[in-house]
């Protein structure tokens, strides 16, 4: 019996993600190089492509006979990519949330909950501040990343996840449109001051295509999956 | 034309690694897929793996000080680049004990960030990971620098003291806070006469008038926010003396370590001259120099220059530092 946040999700969420930062390399770059140092759509793309790398590895050896079907797999798979093979900052900071949503799901498993993903989310979350120090307002990934959480952690009990999800992206867009008026205080774009002023941060945008991804590929399994609540 | 004895800049840093880990292969291997150097031999009785890295371009630091008494692994990063968090996490796996690994980390942002993604991720996998974080720059301990004190030459004595401290098997979190301590009592000032030469460009990273002074400056070529003119070196000396006594405060009976290390042109000659000048002034105030160190330790690529560091200590922290040690920069 399938349900939500079985591996055919996990694995569309990161089909979809991969397929978004393709889409948006070009624009990502843009934006990186109005704002920081103009690598992060590049190191976005390198980083779902050593996923998509690793996750076709990984499927090689579950049909050696290691274990299949393990929803938390393709997210372990993204960790591994974007905190072994990318340079950079944000890279390897997608990296650590990466690795606290897979950690929810392989806790959870095929039964994970909204509560247990807004665990997830919270838990990266947390992460990338005690490594990076930014805080809400520093026109950074955080910026999209808080208030994904907070919508996350803020659905009432029993919020389908496909529900939630798509709160959290809004959410996450917004914080996008926010940091457009933010001026920066972490991080490359920092050092261009007004400059700035106007540009949304690319970090911010990838957090907001992660969970765009996540609620379109739950949007589009819905009717085939059994949606936990 | 090239400005160092190179191939090429990319292989500036893995050609030194390789040479390195030939030259002094009875102290240390050198993990070339994963990035590090780990010691060859180190006391059984240590129950806290201790670990630094940074930017190449200092050396001795970083390699030069793993081995029996001092670091267990080191991570070095491109010439005054962060190392990537996967050399740390993975160097961090491999020299673990018991109760963990103590990271040494000087403070910059790359290194915090990098040391901190290889720190969460060793929590993931419940192996118990301390930061000990390096921070002796006077010349930036300013409010409007909102980064803080940067990590120099003060990461030296740490080293040595931490790892005398862990071969007495020392827990981690005793370890973490002696090295806090230790960092809160520790400051160094640096000048140049003369930037080092920028291996991307073979160009001097700035530019100074003949006779005039930068004092302040970083390990990474970073200007001071002060240029004065050269004079007597015993006047500098004295200057720079007061200025870290006047920060790290010792009781007249507290031991006070010195370090006079070379920024990477600057002789002997000299360094003993400044030494001794050095030695004159504590003498003068009543300090008592317990320890010393003569010579380059951190340095900063070919920079003419020389940073003094003073640390205060006292007699368990002094019986840390003398406890036997074999590097390849540091034996005795």
């Amino acid at each position: 019996m399938a349900t939500a946040f079985d591996s055919t999700f996990t694995n569309g969420w990161m089909d979809r993600f991969a397929a978004s930062a393709h889409a948006t390399e070009t624009e990502l770059t843009t934006l990186d190089q109005q704002v920081g140092d103009g690598d992060f759509g590049v190191n976005l793309s390198a980083g779902v492509r050593a996923t998509q790398r690793l996750r076709s590895e990984s499927d090689g050896n579950a049909a050696a006979g290691a274990a299949q079907d393990d929803p938390s797999a393709p997210l372990g798979s993204a960790a591994s990519a974007f905190l072994d093979e990318i340079g950079g900052t944000s890279g390897p900071l997608f990296g650590l949330l990466f690795q606290a949503l897979s950690a929810a799901v392989a806790a959870e498993g095929p039964l994970l909950t909204t509560t247990g993903l807004a665990a997830g989310t919270e838990n990266g979350l947390a992460a990338i501040r005690r490594v990076g120090d930014a805080k809400p307002g520093d026109k950074t990934l955080v910026d999209a990343l808080t208030p994904a959480a907070e919508a996350l952690r803020a659905a009432p009990d029993g919020t389908p996840p496909d529900r939630a999800l798509a709160l959290a992206a809004d959410a996450a867009w917004q914080g996008v449109r926010d940091t457009a008026a933010l001026r920066a205080r972490m991080g490359r774009a920092s050092y261009v001051g007004e400059r700035a002023s106007g540009i949304p941060d690319p970090g911010a945008v990838g957090v907001a295509l992660l969970f765009a991804s996540a609620a379109g590929t739950i949007g589009s399994l819905g009717p085939h999956l059994r949606i936990t609540g | 034309m090239a400005a160092y004895f190179e191939n090429s800049t990319d292989d500036l840093v893995p050609n030194a690694l390789a040479g390195f880990a030939r030259a002094h292969a009875d102290l240390v291997v050198h993990d070339v897929e994963n990035g590090f150097l780990a010691a060859r031999h180190t006391s059984p009785s240590r129950r806290v793996g201790l670990l630094s890295g940074g930017g190449s371009g200092h050396e001795p630091m970083h390699a030069g000080f793993v081995g029996a008494g001092m670091l267990d692994a080191a991570c070095p990063g491109r010439v005054f680049a962060s190392p990537h968090n996967r050399q740390v996490y993975k160097a961090s796996l491999a020299v673990a004990r018991d109760e963990g690994v103590l990271h040494i980390v000087k403070n910059y942002t790359g290194d915090r960030i990098n040391f901190g993604i290889a720190a969460e991720r060793l929590a993931h996998q419940d192996i118990p990971c301390a930061r000990v974080l390096v921070d002796d720059d006077l010349a930036s301990d300013s409010e409007d620098i909102a980064a803080g004190r940067r990590g120099t030459g003060g990461t030296v004595l740490l080293e040595k003291i931490l790892g005398g401290a862990a071969d007495t098997g020392l827990g981690l979190e005793e370890l973490a806070g002696l090295g806090a301590a230790l960092a809160g009592r520790c400051r160094t000032l640096s000048v140049a006469s003369t930037a080092h030469t920028a291996p991307t460009t073979g160009r001097p990273a700035f530019e100074l008038a003949a006779g005039e002074l930068e004092y302040g400056v970083g390990i990474h070529g970073e200007r001071a926010d002060r240029t004065r003119k050269e004079g007597p070196v015993s006047a500098l000396v004295r200057e720079m003396t007061d200025a870290l006594l006047a920060a790290v405060r010792p009781a007249p009976e507290e031991p006070v370590l010195a370090l006079v290390n070379g920024l990477g042109a600057v002789t002997p000659l000299e360094l003993y001259g400044i030494f001794g000048e050095l030695g004159q002034v504590l003498d003068e105030r009543g300090v008592h120099l317990a320890r010393h160190l003569v010579g380059d330790y951190v340095t900063a690529l070919d920079m003419r220059g020389f940073s003094l560091t003073l640390l205060v200590a006292d007699s368990r922290t002094l019986g840390y530092y003398d406890a036997p040690v074999r590097t390849a920069a540091l034996s005795w």
